[in-house]
């Protein structure tokens, strides 16, 4: 059943390293960039009402530059989206008509080069990158050290947290580029997607230093399964009952996504207009 | 006098297109409100943490956050187009009408877009310096008041060369929009004061990547007097000049490189 799809799954291999040149270069400034956050961060704690070695809404120094870090290679590794952009191009040049004749979900496409570009991205880069963070952080004492088997169960429910994180992700992005039917357009759906993300996901900074309500409120929607929660699962800054949560509130996400998603097309694909082809 | 008329009657094209996606424009304003409002807010949260960063109270980094939207305007009014080139125009071939033209490439492209959205972003950068300056006490000298405009306008010329040459790259590797998109992230951190950083980003901030020039010394020194206005004014508008040729050499030799897709 699935088998149909494992074209797409290596076509999203196979785009992803297409451009491993573009990817080196930006691994490369990405470096500088983190080490401007890093120093950013260093100096709000040395501004700090405590002194460099007080905790700021539960993070030590140590544990937010260790934040800072793995954040940045979550992002660049997990999502590695061009779906909405895809949807975007199929409906203005007309060649979604092509799949809506075709014997395979359109829906199920993307999921499927999600994927491969995920594999590929974890394989390529995900692997040394991480081994890296974790082997020199842990180094400099910034991450705790707790038993192998413990690391170990850290490490699986981080790699489910990042596929549940992927899979948000893409669904997230297929409901804003199903939402291009409407718009014909997919420039301001897509900024509004990022910044949605970036904010509340905590890659801009932690959800803990939110107010107390937009906090709670926060912490039930799907964006801090996108990238907080996946990064202290990492950290083991949350226990095991506290991860297995996380990753089942992004499960239930998921479910909850895809269909709203699969609803909003069948809504949306009445409006189709293919526009000369 | 020629390619000024032309300018307008392409931008008065664009405007009419843009028009036709009339739901996506509202959308595109109203998430480029969003985006601002939550880097601020971000700010805000962090700031609310500390007494003040390394010195600088709340409304000391919000001036340098809103002054930071002045130049940034700028350039997004008269160059969005590159983004475009840099991320999708040349990977898909879809450059070749402008090859077949009597007018250089490069001038096409600046012609092909407007984006007033940029308006809005200034508006929002002048009422947040005008909020922060509220609560200031410092007095506004000539030479900081120049410098600060130096800072605003020849700021947006380098950061319209940053992109011209960074897009420029995609003729070669076919896509540079990330990498453009990272270039231009680092604009986020010169939004603070440099004293914040060690010496090695200073320098990267200052000679390499020049958001630092030309956002956080002007406005140091409207709120130290740390620099000579005068003496800083004339480094940005030389690093402007300099980056602006070297944007037109790569521009120039990197489009050359392009190839259609044939399809």
């Amino acid at each position: 059943m699935l088998k149909k799809y494992k074209p797409f799954l290596r076509a999203g291999a196979i785009d992803t390293m297409a451009y491993r040149f573009n990817i080196l270069i930006w691994a490369g400034i990405t470096v500088c960039e983190v080490a401007c956050l890093v120093f950013l961060w260093l100096a709000v704690y040395r501004s700090g009402a405590g002194g460099m070695d007080a905790q700021i809404h539960g993070f030590s120094y140590r544990e937010m530059i260790s934040y800072v870090v793995l954040t940045t290679i979550f992002n660049f590794v997990t999502f590695n989206n061009d779906t909405l952009w895809n949807i975007n191009t199929d409906i203005k040049k007309g060649t979604i008509g092509n799949y809506l004749i075709k014997p395979i979900s359109y829906r199920g496409k993307f999921s499927a080069t999600c994927l491969g570009s995920l594999l590929t991205m974890t394989v390529m880069f995900g692997l040394p990158f991480y081994t890296a963070a974790l082997v020199t952080l842990g180094s400099l004492g910034f991450l705790p050290e707790l038993s192998f088997p413990a690391f170990f169960a850290h490490l699986g429910l981080f790699l489910l947290a990042g596929l549940c994180a992927a899979l948000l992700n893409d669904a997230i992005s297929y409901i804003f580029g199903v939402l291009c039917f409407y718009t014909s357009s997919g420039w301001g759906l897509n900024s509004l997607k990022v910044t949605l993300i970036s904010f509340l996901s905590g890659t801009l900074l932690p959800l803990a230093f939110f107010p107390a309500g937009l906090r709670e409120l926060v912490s039930w929607m799907p964006f801090a399964g996108m990238s907080q929660n996946p990064i202290l699962i990492l950290m083991m800054k949350y226990d095991l009952a506290a991860s297995l949560r996380c990753v089942a509130l992004s499960a239930v996400w998921i479910v909850v996504l895809e269909l709203l998603a699969k609803l909003l097309f069948s809504h949306a694909v009445r409006k189709v207009t293919v526009q000369g082809g | 006098m020629r390619y000024v008329h032309l300018y307008f009657t392409c931008i008065k094209r664009s405007m009419i297109s843009r028009l036709e996606y009339k739901k996506d424009t509202v959308v595109a304003l109203f998430s480029f409100f969003f985006s601002n409002l939550c880097s601020l807010a971000a700010v805000y949260f962090i700031l609310q943490a500390i007494p003040a960063l390394a010195g600088y109270t709340l409304a000391e980094v919000g001036f340098f956050y809103g002054f930071s939207m002045l130049p940034i305007s700028l350039d997004h009014l008269f160059s969005d187009e590159f983004w475009l080139v840099a991320y999708r125009r040349v990977k898909d071939g879809d450059m070749d009408m402008h090859f077949l033209r009597p007018v250089p490439v490069i001038f096409q492209i600046f012609a092909e877009t407007f984006q007033p959205e940029g308006f809005g972003e200034m508006i929002l950068g002048v009422a947040l310096i005008a909020v922060c300056a509220g609560q200031l006490t410092v007095s506004l000298t000539v030479g900081a008041l120049v410098v600060l405009c130096v800072g605003a306008v020849f700021g947006a010329v380098i950061i319209t060369s940053l992109k011209v040459a960074i897009a420029a790259l995609a003729f070669i590797f076919k896509r540079s929009g990330p990498l453009l998109q990272i270039i231009y992230n680092f604009s986020n951190y010169a939004k603070y004061p440099l004293a914040i950083y060690p010496f090695f980003i200073r320098t990267l901030l200052i000679f390499v990547l020049p958001f630092g020039l030309f956002i956080s010394l002007p406005v140091d020194t409207l709120l130290t007097g740390a620099h000579d206005p005068w003496l800083l004014s004339l480094a940005i508008i030389g690093a402007a000049a300099v980056f602006f040729a070297l944007a037109l050499w790569i521009w120039t030799r990197c489009e050359r490189r392009y190839e259609s897709t044939g399809s």
